[in-house]
């Protein structure tokens, strides 16, 4: 990875009485597949409209390769958006479509020709130059408006949710033509879903947002390894999160029961949570591991079965290939290094702290 | 199966009542025999005649371009409104969206009235830019209620996407959220035109003198009588706004459907329809502004600050006098019509149109003097008065005393008209109206003065009495009539006496003389009791900004030659000595109906405005009488 690209500085940004963004600040490399990842409302998306120019931030800058760029239309801006319902102008026929950037900066017309044709190559859509965009599928007027906005050359590509309105298999063929064409293009995307899968199948790095704060920054391996916190952990994946009290370095006491791990440095007799991942506890006979308990729930999810075990008055989420009939005793074992420590917020407010990388 | 050819039947029944009407005018349209109850064959000449009409021609030519400048100023306002509207919080959207919709289910009439009241409160003349402000003013909700539904299903990240491809915010609206909303502006333009066009009511308000569209020239020539071009030209105006409805309601949502329907198929719109929007369209509306832009152009070069504005009643003067006038002293004569005084009155108090000669009865004269709205006339520059009978002026002082402010144009009295073959004895009493012999065979007059003047006259008491005791005993004289009488009416007595329906009648005199020449047995007498005159003169409001021409046009008109002119025309008696003795009909000349001698004839008052409390007596014990 090599430089910064665009950097938002002490971004803050509120709608009446509500903030939405608080005193963001964040970095994008040049090249990076950047995901903001978060729910609804948590301002992934302000932070991309204000990238790209249609919302204006009540205090702080946006550097774009050096320049402030804070105030400068959208039509100034070298970036380009694909928007979450296409956005096509259904006016226009799809070679129309790709040509508007073009014809409005005033390009030969051998050259917008050339670059319909490459551009409908490049999204598998060769042919369609004159098809209206009513007539195409939901995930092929997808891939016109990203054709529409990659014929500009932009030096960023800002997605905003473009798969959300296309069907599971539609997405997921989406996602690895996302990652080709990020590859072939070389530019930045700057993806924006409230879709972890989708997040963590692409992105070089994932930013987890939730009530305007940055939650935590990381590949998708860190993010999902090592939640920093537990509003982490739960939104990413299906996890089990449960008060421990760390004694001391590499223990923690879960349930009154201590469990070895790998953590250091909280301190002594200190709480925290604990993220436990349900595919990594292992079931064994009674007595074998470290809780006892009962499986009260099965179901079968295709690759694994997800099982519910109660143990010391808490219901374990499972995940094995394995199954275990409801009923059956069994006994919980978790790995050391599968014991995921976090620190545990003291006030509501500090689940949403704002952590710089 | 019943159920279903009964469903059938009730929507025919439904149609034709709704349809029947129209047909019959369209195929009367086509009728070559000029009486609506015989099919004289199949002619176009109506039409042809209609397109001859030079008025009618020059109000179709108005209206045009009032629909077209007022629907696209409407469209271009209403669109920008609709866009503002669409940017506001929903509350604030809510209550400007109801805003807009109030002058929509306003009763037409309120809105007429109120421009008219605005535009007489800020001194704006009335006149064309007027009717113009007027029909913007009610196009505008029409516009933002066709272009807002389209504007709301628009997208906004297509015009941000616009903007996001390198648009300026005006290249995003206009290659981008315009197209989209096309359809909507489009028929809101259409609809604006259509409302424009068969405007009447906003329109009868805000016009000024010398302006008409085609609406209100319709319902001036109509109150004349219906002439068969008016069916022509209402069938072409009811074509017009049937064809303008059809495209307003089917091509935009046949379109959004069928391009539901044929997704797949649908590529681009056809090239027809873009060829119709894009080129013949705007060339049409630029053909009719350009013609009718040289048409005006052509009259306006012989129309010249030398004018001036009449104000009469309709049919009531000959159109070739007008012509012979502008002739002779190169002065335009603007001219409009009223029907009643009491239409006449508002418009001319109020000072919205300054008239410059105004034709109203005696009583609306002294009402007028009364409330100090009428100039002197310099009679050194009507030298012709002096043609107008003495006898006429003397009358006059009833309601001018001082003969300074009028001219007698037309007069008339109110007597009785009887069949010689049904009424024995000789009439000359009012009491002959309450004879048991003529039950069923009596007309009186369906008008509250009308009525009582005869009652009042029979008892010996002013026709302008406010004595409570006289009025309460000429009412129950009336009640005591009431059971001889055939029909209280207005204009039927002509037409029953002439048929032989009834044996007498209340009838003014410039309507006996008529009926004498259709039926030779009907005689017109005033009873010696005495009875009312009528005169309707000219006057000069104060407002007047043409005194001196109308003053020319004053004595023009009392010239004997054109005063003759004018009685053939009105055939009402007039004043005018010279021009009686004109008249080569020695009949009519010596017509003791159309012009007795004043001298000899019984007592004859004028009808006086009595308040509007002495109004509301009369109009009480009326009703009294009427509803006994």
């Amino acid at each position: 990875m090599s430089n910064k690209l665009i950097d938002f500085v002490n971004i803050t940004k509120s709608y009446g009485t509500q903030t939405v963004l608080d005193d963001l600040n964040l970095y994008i490399r040049e090249n990076e597949f950047l995901t903001l990842l978060g729910p609804s409302g948590c301002g992934k998306t302000t932070t991309l409209r204000i990238l790209g120019g249609f919302e204006n931030p009540d205090s702080g800058h946006v550097i774009f390769e050096g320049k402030d760029i804070t105030n400068l239309p959208p039509n100034k801006r070298q970036l380009n958006t694909v928007f979450q319902k296409y956005a096509l102008f259904t006016h226009m026929t799809i070679a129309e479509n790709i040509a508007f950037g073009l014809k409005i900066k005033n390009k030969s017309k051998q050259y917008i020709h050339d670059k319909i044709k490459y551009a409908l190559k490049l999204v598998n859509l060769d042919g369609f130059e004159n098809r209206m965009p009513e007539s195409l599928s939901g995930g092929q007027q997808q891939r016109i408006a990203i054709a529409r906005a990659i014929v500009n050359e932009p030096k960023v590509l800002l997605l905003d949710e473009p798969l959300g309105a296309l069907d599971l298999k539609m997405r997921q063929d989406m996602q690895y033509e996302l990652i080709r064409l990020k590859n072939e293009l070389g530019i930045t995307f700057i993806y924006v879903t409230h879709d972890q899968e989708e997040a963590l199948t692409m992105s070089d790095t994932i930013v987890v947002m939730n009530q305007g704060y940055i939650q935590q920054i990381g590949t998708p391996e860190k993010i999902y390894n090592e939640p920093e916190n537990a509003f982490v952990a739960d939104f990413i994946g299906e996890s089990n999160i449960l008060p421990g009290l760390m004694l001391e370095d590499r223990l923690v006491k879960i349930l009154g029961i201590p469990f070895p791990c790998v953590d250091e440095g909280f301190g002594r007799n200190k709480p925290v949570d604990v993220v436990i991942r349900p595919e990594d506890i292992d079931l064994l006979k009674p007595g074998e591991g470290s809780i006892d308990g009962v499986v009260t729930h099965l179901i079968f999810k295709g690759v694994h079965y997800e099982m519910e075990v109660m143990a010391n008055n808490y219901e374990w989420l499972v995940h094995s290939t394995d199954m275990f009939p409801v009923g059956t005793e069994v006994s919980i074992h978790v790995d050391p290094f599968d014991i995921q420590i976090m620190n545990k917020p003291e006030s509501e407010d500090e689940e949403a702290v704002n952590i710089e990388e | 199966m019943m159920r279903k050819v009964l469903q059938k039947i009730y929507l025919g029944l439904i149609f034709f009542l709704l349809y029947a009407p129209i047909v019959t005018l369209i195929v009367l349209s086509f009728n070559n025999s000029k009486t609506r109850a015989k099919w004289g064959g199949f002619t176009l000449k109506w039409y042809s005649e209609l397109f001859q009409n030079e008025q009618i021609m020059s109000a179709l030519y108005t209206t045009l371009i009032i629909a077209l400048l007022s629907a696209g100023i409407a469209t271009v306002i209403g669109t920008a409104a609709s866009i503002a509207i669409q940017g506001m919080k929903n509350r604030w959207r809510t209550l400007y969206m109801g805003l807009t919709n109030i002058p929509m289910m306003n009763a037409e009439i309120v809105m007429g009235i109120s421009l008219m009241l605005l535009f007489i409160a800020i001194h704006v003349t009335l006149g064309f830019g007027t009717i113009l402000i007027a029909h913007i003013t009610f196009n505008i909700p029409y516009v933002i209620l066709s272009v807002s539904p389209k504007l709301r299903q628009t997208s906004k990240h297509t015009y941000e996407a616009a903007m996001d491809l390198g648009a300026s915010p005006l290249q995003a609206f206009f290659k981008v959220v315009f197209p989209d909303i096309m359809p909507g502006v489009l028929s809101g333009f259409m609809l604006a035109f259509t409302m424009s066009l068969d405007d009447f009511v906003i329109t009868h308000f805000t016009k000024g003198p010398g302006i008409d569209t085609l609406s209100t020239k319709i319902y001036t020539e109509v109150r004349k009588g219906i002439k068969p071009e008016m069916y022509a030209l209402s069938t072409i105006l009811f074509t017009t706004v049937l064809v303008l409805l059809i495209l307003v309601n089917y091509s935009p949502d046949s379109q959004e459907e069928g391009g539901k329907k044929a997704r797949k198929a649908k590529k681009r719109p056809s090239k027809v329809r873009m060829m119709v929007v894009r080129r013949v369209i705007p060339a049409v509306i630029g053909l009719v502004v350009v013609a009718g832009g040289v048409y005006y152009a052509a009259l306006s070069q012989t129309m010249n600050d030398e004018k001036v504005i009449v104000y009469n009643w309709g049919e009531y003067i000959d159109p070739e006098v007008l012509t012979i006038f502008e002739e002779e002293t190169g002065i335009d004569v603007i001219y409009e019509e009223f029907e009643t005084n009491e239409i006449m009155y508002p418009k001319v108090s109020s000072g919205a149109i300054a008239y410059d000669l105004v034709c109203p009865s005696d009583y609306m004269i002294q009402r007028m003097i009364e409330n100090d709205l009428l100039a002197e006339i310099d009679f050194d520059n009507v030298p012709n008065a002096k043609y107008i009978g003495e006898g006429y002026m003397e009358q006059s002082r009833q309601f001018d005393p001082e003969n300074k402010y009028s001219i007698p144009y037309c007069w008339g009295t109110v007597g009785i008209l009887y069949n010689k073959t049904m009424v024995d004895e000789p009439v000359d009493s009012w009491s002959i109206l309450w004879d048991e012999k003529y039950k069923d065979n009596i007309l009186m007059q369906d008008s509250v003065r009308d009525a009582f003047a005869v009652a009042l006259r029979y008892l010996g008491y002013s026709l302008n009495s406010t004595d409570l005791d006289e009025l309460t005993a000429a009412e129950e004289l009336l009640i005591e009539q009431k059971p001889l009488v055939q029909a209280y009416v207005i204009d039927q007595v002509r037409d029953k006496m002439i048929g032989n329906e009834a044996a007498l009648g209340v009838i003014y005199s410039g309507e006996a003389i008529y009926t004498q020449w259709e039926n030779p047995d009907l005689e017109y007498v005033i009873p010696k009791e005495g009875s009312n005159i009528w005169i309707d003169s000219w006057v000069i409001p104060k407002n007047a900004e043409h005194k001196e021409n109308a003053e020319k046009f004053l004595n023009f008109l009392c010239r004997p030659d054109i005063a003759l002119m004018n009685f053939e025309y009105i055939t009402y008696s007039t004043p005018n000595v010279a021009a009686q003795e004109m008249i080569e009909d020695e009949t009519i000349r010596n017509s003791e109906v159309a012009f007795p001698d004043l001298s000899k004839l019984p007592e004859l008052e004028t009808f006086r405005y009595l308040g509007p409390e002495a109004d509301a007596v009369y109009n009480e014990l009326w009703n009294k009488v009427k509803s006994d």
